[in-house]
């Protein structure tokens, strides 16, 4: 059996360089790609969760451990069957139309993408339109709006509105946030999901999918 | 500590050199007040001018001069585990309590209440807790015990609780000796006790420029057996200086650099500090008031002082009118300390716990102002600027539109450029709600449960424990 000592340690410290160094030359040793992410990767991975709540490690740490994950993981992909690994689950993000604000949902995209999302981010100004179409393309199971405006937020429940004329939405979870935006408007305008942050976010996601 | 902060200087150069002048007039030509012959004697034969009729010492500046030199710029006060030893004169800011108190505001009852022994163990714990109060003044008074064994008390009860630094005061000489034996039996030994110190006396002068019989036995006891020093004089403007500033500076001054002087008489290259508590009198009312805006600039202004001689300085900060825990203290606080911390003294007292204008602690206020000195340090530390933390490199691998919440540069720096607070609210409002949203006094509250309840209970080990017994016998408290 490898020792995965180092390549755990790497994971930790969000070292891409050694993790991935390190994750080719157990392969080269023959190590199992299973093997290699399940006591390697995602032993690394739990450490860090561990510690990430704890508060002995930072928001930045924690997402350049997911980010060297991410990077392994490239290498023991082709040993893989399609559907032998999943992504947690395909989140389509945006700040609502005729809001330029993107800081909280690039947070969130981000805090998502650490926690093994799979993330398309349309960016700002998004009409429901575009939602629309990228969802039929896409076929995520959320899809995530923000709105920094009070201006804004009825694009929310417009896009909504959308989906269902375009007969998707029974087919995804919505979820919604931004500062001017509470649980009881999510309730209002029928989002299946609210959060207050981009920590929360990522709890609220893995709750609608039942995924942990 | 590197800093790149321009110290703050609340005077003028030429300002600063018109008061040291007047505090040096009036060493010379007004003196000091020294009631007992035998230091008379002893300040005369050191060569100053001495009247005896008057009780009066003169300080001629030449003379005044060459004794100060002999005081040391730099020295170190210990901790008994070495971990938070404070290098004096290093351009380092060390914050501490304040000291001898009478009253608590007690979060139990609610109510106030007077101090007890056990109150010097609970704050000794706390501060030995609490990281950025780096130094313990023995906090407040013990009501229940007998003057007969008190400073045997009050100092092995701070000795258990904390291995920091203690600093005390001592009411005479008998009990400065009763807490230099406890010392000595802790450290194992008078040489070794000398070489470390990690206890040291205060005492004060009498303003308007007095120096008592009580107050020069300490100063001789401590000075002769390698005991730091500091004697403040403690000018109330208006009542026992003069109402304007300045004035009350220069006094200050002449009776800081007096009693620099008097122990260096007494014991050439003693460690002594520079020390100052000027304060102010609200004269509307005649009341004592430490916690006025006054008494922030005045101790800043001390710190500037102390520096034209290039002595170790130990002033106050961020004492309060308020009676407990709440806005006026916050704000009162915030002021005086900014004031006092920017100017680079080296030692800063009453910083933590008190309240009601050093009349009053509260331990919760010991924990909330652990999280302001945390703030206070940080402005110390100023803002870094060298090639690395201008960043160009990363701004321009990041580019327009990107973030830099992964990048090298946000982790290699994350954990020094920010000051990371423990009680202050920072959740967002959900998240507050849901926590029922505490406020300060409660979080402070629940702090100083969780300290008191792991805190490490009797430091001292056992064999000296009986070893103390052995040589105070008969005192039930050990």
């Amino acid at each position: 059996m490898s020792d995965y000592k180092a390549l755990i340690e790497a994971v930790i410290k969000g070292d891409i360089k050694t993790a991935v160094a390190e994750t080719q030359s157990v392969l080269d040793a023959g190590s199992n790609a299973r093997d290699i992410l399940d006591k390697g990767l995602i032993a690394g991975m739990d450490e860090v969760g561990e510690r990430f709540s704890k508060g002995q490690m930072f928001v930045p740490q924690m997402l350049r451990s997911a980010k060297t994950m991410k990077e392994c993981m490239k290498l023991l992909e082709p040993f893989f069957q399609e559907g032998d690994i999943t992504s947690k689950g395909k989140v389509l993000i945006g700040t609502v139309k005729g809001d330029l604000h993107d800081i909280g949902k690039n947070l969130v995209s981000m805090m998502m993408e650490g926690a093994g999302f799979t993330i398309t981010d349309l960016g700002v100004d998004v009409s429901p339109e575009s939602f629309v179409q990228k969802a039929k393309e896409v076929e995520p199971d959320i899809v995530a709006m923000s709105a920094l405006l009070s201006t804004t937020m009825p694009s929310m429940p417009r896009t909504i509105e959308a989906l269902q004329r375009a007969g998707i939405r029974d087919k995804v979870k919505v979820m919604i946030g931004g500062a001017p935006v509470t649980e009881k408007y999510a309730q209002e305008i029928k989002a299946d999901s609210y959060a207050s942050d981009a920590g929360s976010a990522v709890s609220k996601a893995k709750n609608l999918l039942g995924v942990s | 500590m590197e800093t790149s902060l321009p110290f703050y200087q609340p005077l003028t150069p030429d300002k600063a050199k018109q008061i040291d002048r007047t505090g040096r007039w009036i060493l010379e030509r007004v003196g000091i007040r020294v009631y007992s012959n035998t230091f008379l004697d002893k300040l005369k034969k050191a060569g100053a001018q001495v009247d005896y009729e008057n009780e009066r010492v003169r300080f001629d500046g030449d003379w005044l001069d060459e004794v100060l030199r002999r005081a040391p710029s730099r020295f170190i006060l210990y901790s008994r585990d070495g971990r938070n030893d404070l290098h004096l004169g290093e351009d380092n800011a060390y914050i501490g309590n304040g000291g001898r108190v009478f009253r608590i505001l007690d979060m139990a009852t609610g109510g106030y209440r007077l101090t007890m022994l056990r109150d010097v163990a609970h704050t000794a714990t706390l501060v030995d807790h609490l990281d950025n109060i780096r130094f313990y003044v023995i906090a407040c008074q013990a009501h229940d015990i007998k003057p007969v064994n008190y400073h045997l008390l009050d100092f092995y009860y701070a000795f258990n609780h904390t291995t920091k630094h203690v600093m005390g005061g001592c009411d005479d000489l008998h009990g400065v000796q009763q807490m230099w034996n406890l010392a000595t039996i802790i450290a194992g030994g008078e040489d070794k006790l000398r070489e470390k110190p990690f206890v040291s006396v205060i005492t004060n002068t009498i303003s308007p420029l007095t120096i008592d019989a009580n107050t020069l036995d300490i100063l001789n006891f401590c000075t002769a057996h390698g005991i730091p020093v500091s004697c403040a004089p403690v000018p109330i403007a208006g009542a026992t200086a003069p109402a304007t500033l300045a004035g009350t500076l220069s006094q200050m001054h002449a009776e800081s650099l007096a009693a620099v002087a008097i122990t260096q008489v007494l014991a050439p290259g003693a460690k002594v500090l520079y020390s100052a508590i000027p304060t102010t009198m609200d004269l509307r009312t005649m009341e004592l008031t430490m916690g006025s805006v006054e008494t922030g600039m005045m101790n800043a202004a001390a710190v500037q002082l102390a520096k034209l001689y290039n002595l170790p300085i130990y002033t106050s900060g961020g004492v309060t009118e308020a009676k407990r825990p709440d806005i006026q203290a916050g704000f009162e606080k915030g002021v005086s300390n900014l004031a006092v911390v920017t100017t680079g003294a080296d030692c800063i007292r009453l910083t933590a716990g008190m309240l009601d204008s050093g009349n009053s602690i509260s331990y919760e206020q010991f924990v909330i102002d652990n999280e302001i000195i945390g703030m206070l340090y940080r402005i110390r530390e100023g803002i870094k600027v060298n090639e690395d933390t201008l960043g160009f490199d990363v701004i321009k691998s990041v580019g327009p539109g990107g973030n830099y919440v992964t990048e090298d540069h946000t982790v290699d720096h994350m954990m020094d450029e920010f000051f990371y607070p423990n009680l202050s609210v920072r959740c967002n409002f959900d998240v507050w709600e849901e926590r029922g949203r505490p406020d300060m006094l409660s979080r402070a509250n629940d702090l100083v449960q969780k300290i008191l309840e792991e805190g490490r209970e009797g430091l001292l080990d056992h064999d000296l424990i009986s070893e103390i017994k052995k040589a105070f016998p008969g005192s039930r408290y050990i």
